[in-house]
C-alpha cells in the first residue's frame, strides 16, 4: 500500500482531518500541496511536518469556494509540476443554523465550498491526471444521511457531495481515475470544538460502540487506503468511519446504556 | 478613499445596512453582521488590501473601530516592507 512518489493536493490541510491526511500520505512517500484559506500558521506547520517526513510540500492559499481561486491553485500545480496524482477534497465550511434561518447567502456559501469546489477541483485535477490515472477522495460526513441539529445546509451539501462522487466515479473511470468518499461521525478537531461550544451536538463519545470518538487519523487511514492500488475496484462509494455509531440506532439515540 | 471608508463600503455591501450606522463604536451585532457576514467581510478586506487577518485576531474585534484599526496597522506594516 504505497503512494510513493505521488503528488497529492489536500484542500484545507492546515488543521484537523486535512492535516492528518496530508501527514499520512506524506509518511507513505507522497509529496503534498497544502491548501489553506484562513490559517496560514497551521498550513505552514503542516508543510514543515510533511518535509520532516521526507516528502516535499508546497503551500497554496485559496478559498476553494471561489472558482477563480480554484483555477489559480491548478494553474500553479500545472505550471510547477505539470501533473497531479491524488486530489483530496477536504476543505469544508458551513453555517450552523436552524432550518428556518438558512438564507440564500448561508446556503450558497456552504454549497460553493462543500460541493461546487469539489466538482471544479475534480475537473481540473482530471486534466492533470490525463494519461497517468489518479485518485480522488472527498470528505463527507454522517450528516449526509442522518439529521443533526442545526446541520441542515451542511448535511444537504454532504449528500450532494456523495452523489457527485458517484457521478465522478463513473465518468472518470475510463481515464483510470478512482473516485470515492469517506463519511465520518463527529471527529475530534478544532472545528468540532465550535459545535460543542455552541451546543449544536452532544458529546458522542458514549454513543460510539467502538468506545471512543473518531480521530483525524482514523479518517486519514481510510483515505490513504482509497488512494492505494489495493482499493482499485472500489468506485463511487462513501465509506463510513464512525466506530459503529450509525448501525447502532439505540446508541445513536443515547439509549444504549 | 480612506481605508475606513473602503472597509465600511465592504461591510455595508455584505450586510446590506445603511453605511451611516457603521460607526467606529458600532458592534457587529449593531451592524447586523452575523458570523458568516464577518467571515465574508474579512475575506473581502484581505483581498482588497492584500493582507491577512488571522481568525484569532478577528475574534478580538469588539467593534467596527477595532476592525478598521487592525486593517490600518496591517496596511501600514505592509507598506513599510
Amino acid at each position: 500500500m504505497s503512494v510513493e512518489g505521488k503528488l497529492a493536493l489536500v484542500t484545507g490541510s492546515g488543521r484537523g482531518i486535512g492535516r492528518a491526511i496530508a501527514l499520512k500520505l506524506a509518511s507513505q512517500g507522497a509529496d503534498i500541496i497544502v491548501n489553506f484559506f484562513r490559517h496560514r500558521e497551521s498550513a505552514e506547520q503542516t508543510a514543515r511536518d510533511v518535509v520532516a517526513l521526507g516528502a516535499k510540500a508546497e503551500v497554496i492559499r485559496a478559498n476553494v469556494g471561489d472558482p477563480e481561486k480554484v483555477n489559480e491553485i491548478f494553474d500553479v500545480i500545472g505550471n510547477k509540476f505539470g501533473h497531479l496524482d491524488i486530489l483530496i477534497n477536504n476543505a469544508a465550511s458551513g453555517v450552523g443554523r436552524p432550518l428556518v434561518d438558512i438564507d440564500v447567502k448561508a446556503w450558497e456559501w456552504t454549497m460553493d465550498i462543500n460541493v461546487r469546489a469539489c466538482l471544479l477541483c475534480a475537473q481540473r485535477a482530471a486534466k492533470l491526471m490525463e494519461g497517468r490515472g489518479g485518485k480522488i477522495v472527498s470528505i463527507s460526513s454522517l450528516g449526509s444521511r442522518f439529521v443533526l441539529p442545526n446541520y441542515t445546509v451542511v448535511g444537504v451539501s454532504k449528500a450532494a457531495l456523495e452523489a457527485l462522487t458517484r457521478y465522478l466515479a463513473i465518468e472518470l473511470a475510463p481515464q483510470g481515475i478512482c473516485v470515492n468518499a469517506v463519511a465520518a461521525s463527529a471527529v475530534e478537531t478544532e472545528a468540532l470544538k465550535f459545535y460543542f461550544k455552541e451546543g449544536l451536538i452532544k458529546d458522542s463519545r458514549q454513543a460510539t460502540p467502538a468506545g471512543r470518538m473518531v480521530i483525524p487519523e482514523d479518517v486519514a487511514n481510510v483515505v490513504a487506503f482509497l488512494c492505494s492500488e489495493e482499493a482499485f475496484m472500489i468506485r463511487g462509494q462513501t465509506i463510513v468511519i464512525d466506530g459503529g455509531t450509525s448501525v447502532g440506532l439505540f446508541t445513536l439515540a443515547g439509549k444504549g446504556e | 478613499m480612506s481605508i475606513e471608508e473602503q472597509v465600511k463600503d465592504i461591510l455595508a455591501r455584505i450586510t446590506r445596512v445603511d453605511k451611516n450606522i457603521i460607526t467606529r463604536e458600532a458592534t457587529f451585532k449593531e451592524i447586523k453582521a452575523d458570523s458568516l457576514d464577518v467571515v465574508q467581510a474579512l475575506v473581502a478586506v484581505e483581498e482588497t488590501f492584500g493582507i491577512e487577518i488571522p481568525d484569532e485576531e478577528a475574534q478580538k474585534f469588539q467593534n467596527f473601530g477595532d476592525f478598521v484599526s487592525f486593517v490600518e496597522n496591517r496596511v501600514a506594516q505592509k507598506e513599510k516592507v
